[in-house]
């Protein structure tokens, strides 16, 4: 009896001895993968503020509009954003490789899965910031548009384009991120399909005789009211 | 002809081969045809009645860019061209001696602007006509106007003649208020109309713009003139105006039309601040530009604008552009133009040292791009309003020198501002993160 207990002791103290000498190698494998990616994430990083700084791009977003929306998010600029979700990435995806040196069982599948779903979480973040950025620029367009022809209400138009844009932008992020899937297209079409009929009893109701007018007008019935400037050149 | 200028040429074949049977010319006009054919009818008998009337022994061509039916404007100026050398032999008028040589280059749709002009430059160049002219269909053309242009640069050696017209009082705010006072004091030449429909040119100058690399700019496709006029100030060509006549077009326009005249004139301005920058931000002074015939020419008869509207307009836009203006202007600027917004139309003046504030502002913003350029330069159609209806109030009784002398002090308070312009310019602007 006390033999096998000895004997089931020296068992289990060989194994853990084998388990630390077959986990020690991977684990020490893993670190070295993590912090050779820090150092690669770190390069990719400086390289790429020095590329996006000689390329002007925070100018570029500057004129885009796509500065202000990151001001307003409190995010850094655009060069340093990019700089550092490429470092991240990049350490990241590293990190799971390491984490999958280990051979932990259970792990393996959901580093698999994770590392599959991260494309999709990036072209979802792509998707919406390109998406503020259009409704910004297109808003702003509108709402020149608006003031420099005179319409009564610019502010109006302006922010019903930057709704839509936003809408439709946040609706495929999701889509794409694959969240409720059938819910966000239902929504999608309930919100995008009650605005347009809301815009048009609107127009119909509340509005008839700018729509007769707006009507005529188009139709050559009668002419604009005067709005004559002087000739600027 | 030189073998190799025909190889490096970007003219079509069929361009190519009318121009080489012309050979080497003197003058070269070139026209820029709309649809009309009646009014294109009219410029080519009026640059052909020039030819005929005015530079009669000097060999000749008429460069026709057009984008429609290339027979009927054939056809027209072949009309035009019989008929005018008959009727003037017949009346014992000036013949020319030799032909008047036709060339069309003719394009699939209607050519900007910015590639008609460097179809009729090439022309020049590879005709080496020593001077050209550049006209529009649509104005009331006279052989007066083509002989104006000419003859300078033909007799006098200039590079580069802008045209002077009769104008109402009220008409060409935007160059009255603006782009002459601000090019004057940036880019130092006295030259009243830089954007204009008629302008002259020597080959030498037709050779320099030719073989710079702009063409593809969008300023450069829809309002070329004014680029030519600024490349051969910094080239120290020599530049003059010319007075033409009273031009016929309407006095006052609507709204839409303002902002696209805004956005190709104003920003082609800026877009030359820009991309000149070098040769401006070390200038101090203006230089007067030589003048053939009177320097202004107002006129005054009652003139249909909807002042009350200019004004609310006015106020509008800035109430609505806050926070954008807020992004383009000084504080201080933006301050001052609140104030006078809550202003009564009764009361209201926009203060010419506060105007001329506000455009180093735009300018300095256009340059570090704080917004896109084509929105910024359309924010800036509200203030224009908000000036032009001061000025209309202000100046309903002022007679034309009276309006002369506004003008001049506007351009001095330009110049006088200039280095505020070249801090704003010259500030390093970090993008905020």
């Amino acid at each position: 009896m006390r033999q096998a207990i000895l004997q089931g002791l020296e068992q289990a103290y060989t194994n853990l001895v084998h388990m630390i000498a077959d986990f020690l190698p991977r684990f020490l494998v893993m670190l070295i993968i993590i912090v050779l990616g820090l150092l690669v994430a770190f390069l990719l990083k400086y390289i790429l503020r020095g590329v996006l700084s000689l390329t002007k791009l925070d100018r570029v977003s500057e004129e885009a509009g796509a500065s202000r929306i990151l001001r307003s998010a409190h995010l850094p600029s655009m060069t340093v954003l990019l700089s550092r979700s490429v470092f991240w990435v990049t350490w990241l995806g590293f990190i799971l490789v390491g984490l999958s040196v280990l051979g932990v069982a259970g792990l393996q599948g959901q580093i698999s899965r994770l590392l599959q779903f991260l494309p999709e979480v990036f072209v979802g973040i792509l998707i919406l910031f390109l998406g503020l950025m259009t409704a910004n620029f297109l808003s702003r367009a509108a709402l020149l548009a608006g003031v420099n022809s005179g319409h009564p209400s610019p502010k109006i138009l302006s922010w019903s384009i930057r709704f839509i844009i936003w809408i439709l932008a946040i609706s495929m992020t999701l889509e794409e991120l694959g969240v409720a899937r059938q819910t966000v297209i239902s929504a999608f079409s309930i919100i995008f399909g009650a605005l347009m009929l809301g815009l048009a009893i609107a127009f119909g109701l509340g509005g008839q005789d700018l729509a007769r007018k707006s009507l005529e007008r188009y139709l050559g019935g009668t002419k604009k009211e005067k709005d004559k400037e002087p000739l600027p050149l | 002809m030189s073998s190799a200028l025909v190889e490096d040429t970007f003219l079509a074949d069929d361009l190519l081969r009318q121009l080489m049977s012309v050979g080497e010319v003197d003058l070269l006009v070139g026209i820029i045809s709309c649809s009309d054919t009646q009014t294109n009818s009219h410029a080519l008998h009026a640059i052909e009645g020039s030819f005929q009337r005015h530079f009669t022994r000097q060999r000749a061509v008429i460069v026709n860019v057009c984008g429609g039916d290339k027979n009927e404007s054939d056809a027209a100026a072949a009309t035009g061209l019989t008929n005018m050398a008959e009727k003037n032999a017949r009346f014992g008028q000036p013949v020319a001696l030799r032909t008047i040589q036709r060339v069309t280059a003719d394009f699939s749709v209607p050519p900007t602007p910015g590639t008609a002009l460097r179809t009729i430059l090439a022309s020049a160049d590879l005709l080496r006509a020593r001077a050209c002219a550049v006209v529009s269909p649509g104005t009331n053309l006279t052989p007066g106007w083509i002989a104006n242009l000419l003859t300078p640069v033909y007799r006098e050696k200039f590079d580069f003649v802008a045209p002077l017209y009769t104008r109402h009082k009220f008409q060409g705010l935007l160059a009255r208020n603006l782009l002459y006072p601000m090019s004057r004091a940036v880019f130092g030449c006295k030259i009243r109309e830089l954007y204009s429909d008629e302008w002259g040119f020597s080959g030498r100058l037709a050779a320099l713009c030719l073989n710079q690399d702009v063409w593809h700019e969008e300023p450069i496709q829809t309002r070329p003139e004014a680029w030519m006029a600024i490349s051969a100030i910094s080239s120290d060509l020599r530049c003059c105006q010319t007075y033409l006549g009273q031009k016929m077009q309407s006095t006052a326009t609507s709204s839409t039309d303002i902002v696209e005249v805004f956005r190709q004139a104003v920003g082609n301005l800026f877009w030359l601040m820009e991309s000149r920058q070098a040769a401006w931000l070390e200038g101090e002074r203006s230089e007067p530009a030589e003048t053939f015939g009177p320097e202004h020419d107002l006129t005054a008869e009652p003139i249909d604008l909807n002042r009350h509207r200019i004004f609310e307009m006015f106020r509008s836009g800035v109430t609505e552009l806050e926070p954008m203006l807020s992004s383009i202007l000084d504080p201080e600027t933006h301050a001052e133009i609140k104030n006078i917004v809550s202003l009564e139309e009764s009361e209201f003046r926009f203060r010419s040292d506060l105007w001329v504030r506000t455009l180093y502002d735009f300018a300095a913003s256009y340059h570090h791009a704080v917004i896109s350029r084509d929105h910024l330069v359309q924010a800036l159609a509200p203030l224009y309003r908000g000036m032009t209806f001061s000025f209309l109030v202000e100046h309903s009784q002022s007679s034309p020198d009276e309006l002369e002398a506004v003008s001049e002090s506007l351009c001095v308070e330009f110049e006088r501002q200039k280095p505020y312009l070249t801090e704003k310019w010259k500030a390093n602007v970090e993008v905020k993160s």
